[in-house]
């Protein structure tokens, strides 16, 4: 249920989101709080949200756009910019999701 | 029950979110004897908030006269800078003031002492509770809704910030567009407070607030911010949305946004601050901007009253984010108002109506509209990206020659000439500027 990270990682040369988003706490939601309909994807032109999403959650694969909520910051950034209206946006359940400290 | 834990049924006043805004609404309700209940989605206080990291305290020390000594304040800013960036070029001005009125805090702590000010005074808290909805009766809020649990109220002050899902679903604002709003990103460079006292040249109790135009955004609107704490530097970049969506359509953004932070970050002018740095957080938030076009059109309806981010009560100059104190003043004109009903007759729309009366007569009301020639210009790609380059030009002129240089004149006009932007141009749109800023 919980996945409380927080690796704290050294400005040393160009990292990998993952490993810099380690430093971040989470208490993972069981249900996916945003539902993407992957449908809508395959028309969206420029998929805004690959590359402005800043937690990464949508990746553009082969078979198309893979979303995955778990590491969602809440910003509702992608609710904003989607120009097909693919998303249904929600905040995870009551207590759950991003936790920030010094923000 | 499982949303809420066993709680009275009726509340003078609900207040959705424990931002600033709605912790100094409840904190001034509760201490008038109110029966106010605080509600806040996150697991801890503070916890879902995330922000550059200056705040100024004139507005909001007359909520709390004891924040100078008692709020969680890293440093006060004693420096102001403002740099710009072209490649590896840069041009900083600082300005060393001699008042101090505006300090770096981290948001979360912020909130939470703001939140337990509320609790603290007798307002009834309670976390973890996402709200759902607003429930109207007749036209009127009557109260809110979390999964099956209602609760009623004869006041409901909405300070749930910029992104107002619960106004959206009540149909008073529109859905967010990317019009309006940015996205800022963020990292917590752990540093030491030494490290930070010796390379900005300031005391223990002193710091910097920064911010950067230029190619930190690959020429998107936007900036960059550095912010100094005590033993950290808060830093990132904020960007348009709608202008990072033109750029990703025209194939000019074409990295993740993380990594334009992280090149910010690696930028040779910038990156001896923090070198070796613990990344101690990375985070995000979307902020508002052109704040007028982002305001309900009322900021008082039938039972409930609309506070801070939501209101879209924030000033972004380009050199300076007012969303703190504004929101923390907007809460007090609530709190007001609604102590302003009670006295005269009850809650009735009538009486809530002089929040926003109070709103619109406020100075910050005033400021928002004064700067709305900032914002115009600032969302000018083209304007954003033609002055730093002439400045860019005079400056490498006068400077950067090897055997000769450039007098001033010779070099501006040269730069102009190169810019293809004609000296009276330069002269009218650097008086419109000048006039709208
Ligand atoms: C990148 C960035 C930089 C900024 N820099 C500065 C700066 O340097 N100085 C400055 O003064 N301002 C700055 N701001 C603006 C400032 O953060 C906001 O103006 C301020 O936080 C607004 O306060 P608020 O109380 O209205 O809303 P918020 O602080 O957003 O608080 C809203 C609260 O409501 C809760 N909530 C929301 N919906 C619900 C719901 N349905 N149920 C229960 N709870 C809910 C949220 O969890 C949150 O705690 C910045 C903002 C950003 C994004
Ligand atoms: S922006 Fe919306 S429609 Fe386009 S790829 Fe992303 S989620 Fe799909
Ligand atoms: S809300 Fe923000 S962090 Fe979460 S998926 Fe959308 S863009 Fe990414």
């Amino acid at each position: 249920m919980s996945s409380a990270q927080n690796v704290e990682k050294k400005e040393e040369k160009p990292m990998k989101l993952e490993d810099i988003l380690q430093s971040d706490i989470w208490n993972v939601d069981e249900d996916p709080h945003i539902i993407v309909d992957y449908n809508k994807c395959k028309n969206c032109p420029n998929k805004p949200c690959v590359y402005l999403c800043p937690a990464g959650c949508y990746v553009l694969s082969d078979n198309g756009i893979v979303f995955s909520y778990e590491g969602c910051v809440e910003c509702g950034t992608c609710r904003v910019i989607c120009p097909m209206e693919a998303i249904t946006w929600n905040y995870p359940k009551s207590g759950k999701g991003i936790f920030y400290r010094f923000t | 029950m499982n949303n809420l834990p066993d709680l009275p049924t009726k509340f003078d006043v609900i207040v959705i979110g424990a931002g600033p805004s709605g912790s100094a609404a409840a904190y001034l309700l509760a201490k008038k004897g109110f029966k106010v209940l605080l509600i806040e989605r996150g697991r801890g206080l503070g916890d879902k908030n995330l922000y550059g990291g200056r705040v100024y305290a004139p507005p909001i020390r007359e909520v709390w006269p004891e924040l100078d000594k008692e709020a969680p304040i890293q440093r006060w800013v004693t420096k102001e800078r403002i740099s710009m960036v072209q490649g590896e070029k840069v041009i900083t001005f600082e300005y060393k003031a001699e008042k101090k009125i505006s300090f770096v805090s981290y948001l979360t702590q912020l909130s939470q002492w703001m939140s337990k000010k509320a609790e603290d005074a007798g307002a009834l808290f309670v976390t973890e509770v996402t709200i759902d909805e607003i429930v109207m009766k007749d036209g009127k809020a009557v109260g809110v809704r979390s999964g099956p649990d209602f609760i009623e109220a004869d006041v409901v002050i909405d300070a749930e910030g910029v992104n107002r899902l619960l106004l959206e679903r009540l149909g008073i604002v529109e859905r967010l567009k990317p019009d309006n709003i940015a996205l800022g990103v963020k990292e917590v460079l752990k540093t030491g407070a030494s490290n930070i006292e010796s390379s900005f040249n300031v005391g223990p109790n002193e710091g910097v607030a920064w911010v950067i135009m230029g190619d930190v955004t690959k020429g998107i609107p936007g900036g960059g911010f550095i912010y100094t704490n005590k033993d950290s530097i808060s830093m990132g970049l904020v960007l348009h949305l709608k202008h990072s969506m033109n750029f990703i359509e025209n194939g000019k953004f074409d990295e993740h946004v993380s990594k334009l932070v992280e090149e910010f970050r690696f930028h040779p002018y910038f990156r001896p601050y923090w070198k070796d740095a613990i990344i101690s957080e990375y985070g995000a938030h979307l902020t508002i901007e052109g704040a007028t076009h982002f305001m309900p059109s009322k900021f008082a309806y039938p039972g409930l009253l609309i506070v801070g981010d939501a209101a879209g009560l924030l000033l972004s100059t380009g050199y300076t984010f007012r969303g703190v104190d504004y929101a923390v003043y907007s809460g007090k004109l609530a709190a007001e108002a609604v102590e302003y009903a009670r006295n005269n007759g009850g809650f009735t729309y009538e009486n809530l109506e002089t929040y926003d009366k109070n709103i619109r007569r406020s100075f910050m009301y005033n400021e928002l509209f004064k700067h709305r020639g900032a914002e115009l210009l600032m969302n000018n790609p083209v304007m954003m990206a033609k002055y730093p380059s002439i400045l860019m030009r005079v400056m490498e002129k006068m400077f950067e020659g090897e055997y000769t240089q450039e007098t001033i004149y010779n070099a501006l006009m040269q730069a102009l000439k190169e810019e293809k932007v004609g000296p009276f141009d330069l002269i009218s749109q650097a008086f419109g500027m000048v006039k709208s800023l």
